[in-house]
């Protein structure tokens, strides 16, 4: 409220007999102001065709994810927290070895694995809902063989009430303990930081629709190979090996518009980064969210993906020569993917129920520009979800 | 580390951190209740009303009842009108005789003789004359002796106001409530929705907004405030929870003469334009006091509109004759 000055008293009171008994924002604001939202997603990667030694069946995840959003001493922070819960199980790509003729054969590993990860996540924000807030956030995730732990802060600021500052920062510190590490010469213990930095500007084109711009640098040091992973070298078969820094630039824009009449809106966002590892990535994606009345909504969505292979990659190396990094991940390959996806949500009062399933297929021919040695263990996948909402007094 | 699906699903990750600006300015695609509007057209404005309901039947009943409302207080404040008490009232100015107000228009008046005190008879509900003189469209400046017969049809402390009892003392004097009265129904169209079940809306007549209540998910109402100089453009957005937002403003109505520049806003103590803001917006916890605050320091100039506004302490937005833009630490 602001403080009444004799101006304002002589305008109010002046004002009185023409005003209705005004509810007072407090009681409005005290309106559902604690959502809580379960949501059980399955991702299930398809069985690897071509020639494989060991079980091709892939990987599962089973995720349950809960969020309570709340605000506290009235109104003034909002408080988010969001609990999750994986079970994954499956064989993973493990190396690739070449044929007789030096095609490449993917060897996967032969043990189901069998691992759970469970994360804990806080975001405390100052002024939610008003136009410069500040929001800390927390998060802490543990599974067998690691620990990451990550802390950030970001803030948006109006610069000239058409436009808004955002900048932030986030640290997190991860620990690896591979399992069996004896048995398969793994490292026992390492440890893997980064820091990264973003900031971006947002402008109110119209109306109905918004431009955002951003920058984000991530610095990656420590162990940064896959400890499980491993390299055919020559006639070796050796634990890869990727630098121990990574430094990744991105820009990205994000383009809204609200398309009234229609009562829908349009998400496109775009994103380019490139990395120190020679990796260079694009990613374009829209989105169309359209209300169907009586609470229906429908979000169609569309994302293709590039990228180019890290200098060190390789399928697998017949004749080395002396090569201080290598690695044989095909998430490092020359590839495109491209995914559909579909959400349906429905509210009904105080509950909204959801649903929606994602369709990825990664080949290298949808890659940009095509380039690069052989990726054999490029993943197609599948991914369904159930979710519900509800909004408390 | 095992879990990781691919590289592309850390990258896309690596998203997020990124800050929530764009989530602020609300899309349609955002709200968790569907959003209902009715535009119409009066007073001379375009107008709207935006309702979010679980149910179109309640949005559309509430939005036909205030826009009922807005035409019933268009039809019995118009000065264009030759069928209503205003007209009867012009009709026997200089006779002696008074016209007697319901309780509603006597309100309306008592609130502008207020306002016409508390800004030393800047705002002036009988101006209406000078208002016509200075038609900006004719490109030239009225002669003195033009503004000094008008302002003999002009002046709020000639007026007899024995409440209920109007009379105008002079021949040709008019009433003109236009200052107030978009406003005033503004704030009435937001309560009449509240009264038939709206809770989540905003009522918007040519710019003069009233929130019927925050989003459904307790979130602001995002107002764009134009540009003056070019009103294809948002200057700026402001947040509206509660409460009602009013801007001011000479947009696209300004005079250049002998390259002085002339502005709309006539202060008829002086008979006048006054050099003033392009613009001014005040957000109060009423759109008829949001209105006279944008009013007033329009009328009082750069210089003291902007003193007033700064000792009302409500949240508001100037942008000058050269596009800067001043203001409250709120908006």
């Amino acid at each position: 409220m602001p403080r009444s000055s004799a101006s304002l008293t002589a305008l109010l009171t002046a004002a009185a007999a023409l005003l209705p008994a005004a509810p007072s924002p407090a009681a409005e604001s005290d309106e559902s102001n604690t959502r809580a939202s379960y949501r059980f997603s399955e991702y299930d990667e398809n069985a690897l065709n071509g020639p494989v030694i060991g079980d091709p069946q892939r990987y599962r995840v089973l995720s349950q994810q809960l969020d309570v959003d709340t605000k506290l001493d009235g109104g003034a922070w909002g408080l988010k927290l969001d609990a999750t819960h994986e079970v994954m199980s499956g064989s993973s790509p493990w190396f690739v070895e070449p044929d007789a003729k030096g095609r490449p054969v993917q060897v996967l590993s032969g043990a189901t694995i069998r691992d759970h990860r469970s994360a804990l996540s806080v975001a405390l924000t100052q002024g939610p809902g008003t136009s410069a807030n500040t929001t800390y956030t927390a998060s802490y995730s543990a599974e067998r063989d690691y620990r990451a732990t990550a802390v950030g802060v970001e803030h948006s600021q109006p610069l000239d009430a058409a436009t808004t500052l955002g900048y932030g920062g986030s640290f997190s510190h991860d620990l690896l303990r591979p399992t069996d590490a004896a048995i398969y010469g793994r490292i026992e213990r390492a440890t893997k930081n980064t820091a990264s930095a973003f900031a971006s500007l947002a402008w109110v084109l119209d109306r109905d629709s918004v431009l955002q711009a951003g920058v984000q640098l991530n610095l990656e040091r420590g162990f940064l190979s896959d400890p499980y992973k491993l390299f055919a070298y020559g006639d070796q078969v050796l634990p890869e090996q990727r630098p121990g820094r990574r430094t990744e630039a991105a820009g990205l824009l994000r383009y809204r518009h609200s398309f009234a009449r229609l009562d829908a809106a349009l998400h496109l966002d775009y994103r380019y980064a490139q990395d120190s590892w020679g990796l260079t990535s694009h990613t374009l994606e829209a989105s169309w969210y359209q209300s169907l009345g009586n609470g229906w909504r429908l979000v169609p969505s569309l994302r293709w993906y590039g990228q180019s292979q890290a200098r060190f990659y390789a399928p697998f190396l017949i004749a080395p020569e002396g090569q201080r990094y290598y690695s044989g991940d095909y998430r490092l390959g020359t590839f495109g993917a491209f995914s559909t996806s579909i959400n349906v949500r429905k509210a009904i009062g105080r509950w909204e129920f959801s649903l929606g399933a994602e369709h990825y297929h990664s080949a290298k021919g949808l890659a940009l520009g095509g380039g690069g040695a052989a990726v054999p263990a490029l993943v197609d996948f599948t991914r369904a979800w159930a979710g519900l909402d509800y909004g408390f007094d | 580390m095992e879990g990781c699906e691919s590289t592309e699903e850390l990258c896309s990750n690596s998203l997020y951190p990124c800050p929530s600006v764009l989530l602020r300015v609300r899309l349609l695609s955002e709200r968790k209740m569907p959003l209902f509007r009715y535009a119409f057209s009066s007073m001379g404005s375009p107008c709207e009303i935006q309702i979010e309901a679980d149910d179109e039947s309640i949005a559309r009943a509430a939005a036909l009842k205030a826009q009922a409302e807005v035409a019933r207080l268009d039809e019995k404040y118009s000065h264009y009108r030759d069928d209503n008490w205003l007209a009867r009232l012009c009709a026997s100015a200089g006779s002696g005789q008074a016209v007697e107000l319901d309780e509603e228009a006597a309100n309306l008046i008592d609130f502008a003789a207020a306002l016409h005190a508390q800004s030393d008879g800047r705002f002036d509900i009988t101006a209406g004359a000078l208002t016509k003189l200075w038609d900006l469209q004719s490109g030239r400046v009225p002669t003195r002796a033009d503004i000094d017969t008008a302002r003999a049809h002009v002046g709020w402390h000639r007026v007899t106001w024995r409440r209920p009892f109007l009379s105008l003392p002079v021949t040709g004097m008019r009433i003109d409530l236009g200052g107030v009265v978009k406003e005033y129904a503004a704030d009435r169209a937001a309560e009449i929705c509240r009264n038939h079940g709206a809770q989540h809306g905003i009522v918007d007549l040519g710019g003069d907004l009233a929130v019927i209540g925050a989003h459904a998910d307790g979130s602001a109402w995002l107002a764009g405030i134009k540009s003056p100089r070019n009103p294809q453009r948002v200057h700026a957005s402001v947040e509206l929870a509660h409460g009602g937002l009013a801007t001011s403003g000479d947009y696209e109505r300004v005079m250049i003469v002998d390259g002085k520049r002339y502005s709309h806003i006539v202060d008829p103590t002086s008979g006048y334009p006054v050099e003033s803001f392009a613009s001014v917006s005040v957000l109060a916890d009423s759109c008829l006091v949001a209105g006279a605050a944008s009013t007033l320091a329009m009328l009082f100039g750069v210089e003291r509109g902007g003193r007033y506004l700064r000792e009302l302490g409500l949240p508001y937005l100037t942008i000058d004759a050269d596009g800067r833009a001043g203001g409250s630490r709120a908006i």
